[in-house]
């Protein structure tokens, strides 16, 4: 068994729901929510997931404010981010990598397919079975 | 001592009346010569020798061609008979007297009805009508000056006589009077001579003076013809001032110096100089250093003979910044050389603020419309899963539009924002060296899902090329025409890609492998091709599809799920590499879309 818990920070409440909704269902991974960047920062220090999906787009404290927050809490710094973006330039995505996010996923995106995503950003081998296996 | 002075009191007299004679004759010479007038000239001749004489009548008779003849000037005592205009027959003066006259002869007859005088009869009775006793006789001898063709020839004329009469008696002429009778008779002949080469120069003076009245005349009407020109040139200059100057827009004439020789009224408008300030000065004096610098390479293509358009960021005189929009149009001379430019200047601060703002929104709209849709296209998906309860047929059939529309509205969501991101400049080309067959193979592999779906065969011939591109826009361009390409093809058909190095003609021409050839190489391209089976294109269409929303058929094309944008995208990418793209088909042939990148050579390494 792989099970993975992972945080996904955005101020849309639909977005939170989603995500949640298409990671259990293709992946059976258990989905933290928070719907700022303040918030998100509390839950990643008490939850410790194994992942956060961070929006890049949120007001009051951006993505891009939350990640360096993440950054610099010896409780966080480990923690993978992906951010969550409705921008995918080339040069953007070389920003986001240079800031040491671990990847990009743009919007608009199928929920179902998150997983698979994740998985193959962060290199983890386990779930491809059963990913493959649900569709 | 009486002896003596007997000769001594002679000579004393004789002396008196030598200096008398020389004072008379120059005063008489000077009366005369005060005047050009001949009739006054011989006027005081007759007067004054009558004075000096004490003649009775002094005359000067004219001869006149026919032979025949008539006093023309008198002085005569009011006592006797006047001659004046008395016309002479030919008898009393006859040809063979006038030979004589002409070769000198003078003649001094003491008394007329003396035998001795030799005077013939009939003469007598003529002279005695008009109670001449004693006469003296000069000629006036006329020198005429024939020119003829450059020789001029001179042969002596009798024009005249002088004739001195003593009426009341007879009278023993002296030789000193008839030495000033001659005198004055020359002088007469010298003041004919003067009236004939004046009266010459008067002829050559009416001459140059009509010669130069028709100079004039040509030259008044060449005047009146140039002012005309003038005039009409003043209004045509007039009429170009005052619509340069109405325009809002700034017109001027540089010279090949980048000097203004030409400014309208909008310059005083703008930039709070007038014309006349600006005139003969350099592009960099008015605009400054920093505004120059973005100028003045489109400055020199100018003057190198190219038209040439861009747009600037100039500051006007209140400090307000403006875009503008700079036409240089070359004036170029007879030999084709630049002379200067004409510039045009407009400003289109309000289209590109209308232009950012149209940009802003599409981007707004594009990146708030994306939140929406994932949720959107995620829930639908999770629904069609069926694990959150079972559908009906008819559901799952409306459940499948509604996500078949969500799909195509995201594709048509990151379309447009590709297309404004790319078309606004916003987004620039990150190009680096790229290998064609890694392209070429990560495009069949995201593509041949759908392949697969559609029952087409994809089919790749790479090659070991490098090009110069940004990767991520050319496989999206790459994916783009491999997914038009399925879409189009029927279930069977096979879909090829395909890439060569193609040389520019310029470089086939160099036969040795010199640097000059290697350099070229680095121009040379590469071609992608993308080749199906489908239905085909008709040639009128070949160049429309690549505009927005053009589809060949619209209908059939969205049943396919296309934006209408996506050519449109490839189009805009190409050209930011400086490439070309293409369609080629035949109807029922299928269809070709080619584009050229630039290959990369190791030149582009420096």
């Amino acid at each position: 068994m792989c099970i993975k818990r992972v945080l996904i920070i955005d101020d849309e409440e639909t977005i939170q729901t989603v995500v949640q909704f298409g990671i259990k269902m293709a992946a059976g991974w258990e989905v933290l929510t928070a719907g700022s960047g303040a918030q998100g920062i509390q839950t990643a220090q008490s939850e410790k997931p194994d992942v956060i999906l961070l929006d890049v787009m949120m007001p009051e404290m951006d993505g891009i404010a939350t990640f360096k927050a993440l950054q610099s809490h010896a409780e966080t710094e480990q923690i993978p981010v992906i951010l969550l973006t409705a921008k995918a330039q080339t040069a953007e995505k070389r920003q986001f990598n240079d800031l040491g996010a671990s990847g990009v996923i743009t919007k608009p995106f199928n929920s179902l397919n998150l997983p698979e995503q994740i998985a193959r950003i962060l290199h983890w081998k386990c779930k491809y079975e059963n990913l493959a296996g649900r569709r | 001592m009486r002896d003596t002075s007997q000769p001594k009191e002679l000579m004393q007299t004789e002396l008196r009346q030598q200096q008398q004679r020389v004072e008379l004759f120059s005063e008489v010479t000077l009366k005369i010569r005060q005047s050009l007038q001949l009739k006054e000239i011989l006027h005081t001749t007759v007067t004054e020798v009558q004075r000096i004489l004490q003649a009775d009548r002094v005359l000067i008779y004219h001869v006149l061609p026919d032979g025949t003849g008539k006093t023309i000037s008198e002085a005569v005592l009011p006592d006797y008979p006047a001659l004046m205009d008395l016309e002479f027959p030919e008898e009393v003066f006859p040809e063979d007297y006038q030979q004589l006259y002409a070769q000198g002869r003078v003649r001094m007859i003491a008394d007329v009805h003396n035998s001795t005088a030799g005077l013939a009869d009939c003469l007598v009775e003529f002279v005695d009508q008009f109670q001449i006793q004693a006469k003296l006789i000069v000629p006036i001898v006329q020198t005429l000056n024939a020119h003829t063709h450059g020789t001029s020839s001179s042969k002596n004329h009798l024009w005249g006589l002088l004739i001195a009469h003593q009426c009341k008696n007879a009278r023993h002429w002296v030789d000193f009077e008839l030495e000033l009778m001659q005198q004055l008779a020359d002088q007469i002949s010298i003041a004919l001579s003067q009236a004939q080469l004046l009266e010459h120069m008067e002829e050559v003076v009416e001459a140059r003076t009509a010669e130069l009245q028709e100079v004039n005349r040509n030259l008044q009407q060449e005047i009146n013809v140039r002012m005309q020109a003038e005039a009409a040139l003043r209004q045509s200059e007039e009429q170009l001032r005052l619509i340069t100057n109405a325009l809002p827009v700034l017109i001027a004439y540089v010279d090949d110096q980048q000097q203004y020789r030409f400014n309208n009224q909008a310059y005083q408008d703008w930039l709070g100089q007038s014309p006349s300030e600006i005139d003969g000065c350099h592009l960099q004096q008015i605009w400054g250093d920093e505004c120059y610098q973005r100028m003045q390479a489109y400055v020199e293509t100018a003057l190198s003979g190219r038209v040439i358009t861009y747009e600037n960021d100039i500051v006007l005189k209140d400090g307000s910044a403006r875009s503008v929009n700079v036409t240089y149009i070359p004036h170029l001379d007879d030999s084709k050389a630049v002379k200067g430019f004409f510039a045009l200047t407009n400003d289109i601060s309000d289209r590109k603020a209308i232009e950012r703002m149209k940009d802003e929104f599409i981007s707004v709209i594009s990146h708030e419309l994306r939140t929406p849709l994932t949720s959107l296209h995620s829930a639908l998906k999770i629904l069609a899963t069926g694990q959150l309860g079972t559908l009906s047929n008819a559901g799952q059939q409306m459940l499948g539009i509604a996500d078949d529309s969500t799909e195509r509205l995201v594709r048509l969501v990151n379309n447009v924002l590709d297309l404004q991101r790319i078309e606004s400049g916003k987004v620039v080309m990150e190009r680096q060296a790229c290998n064609a067959t890694n392209l070429m193979i990560q495009a069949a592999e995201v593509m041949q899902a759908m392949a697969q779906q559609h029952g087409v065969t994809l089919m790749t011939q790479a090659e070991d090329l490098s090009i110069w591109a940004d990767a991520d826009y050319i496989l999206q361009t790459l994916t783009n025409l491999l997914s038009n390409a399925i879409k189009f093809s029927s279930p069977g058909g096979t879909v090829w890609l395909t890439v060569a190095c193609h040389k520019k003609p310029s470089s086939a021409k160099s036969k040795k492998q010199t640097l000059k050839s290697k350099i070229q190489a680095a121009y040379s391209e590469v071609v992608f091709r993308v080749r199906d089976e489908g239905q085909g294109i008709p040639a009128n269409q070949l160049e429309r599809i690549f505009e927005r929303f053009q589809q060949v058929d619209s209908s059939d094309s969205r049943k396919k799920g296309g934006t209408g944008l996506g050519l449109a995208i490839c189009r805009k990418i190409i050209e930011q590499h400086n490439g070309k793209i293409w369609a080629e088909s035949a109807p029922g042939h299928g269809s070709t879309f080619a584009f050229t990148l630039p290959a990369f050579d190791r030149v582009h390494h420096h």
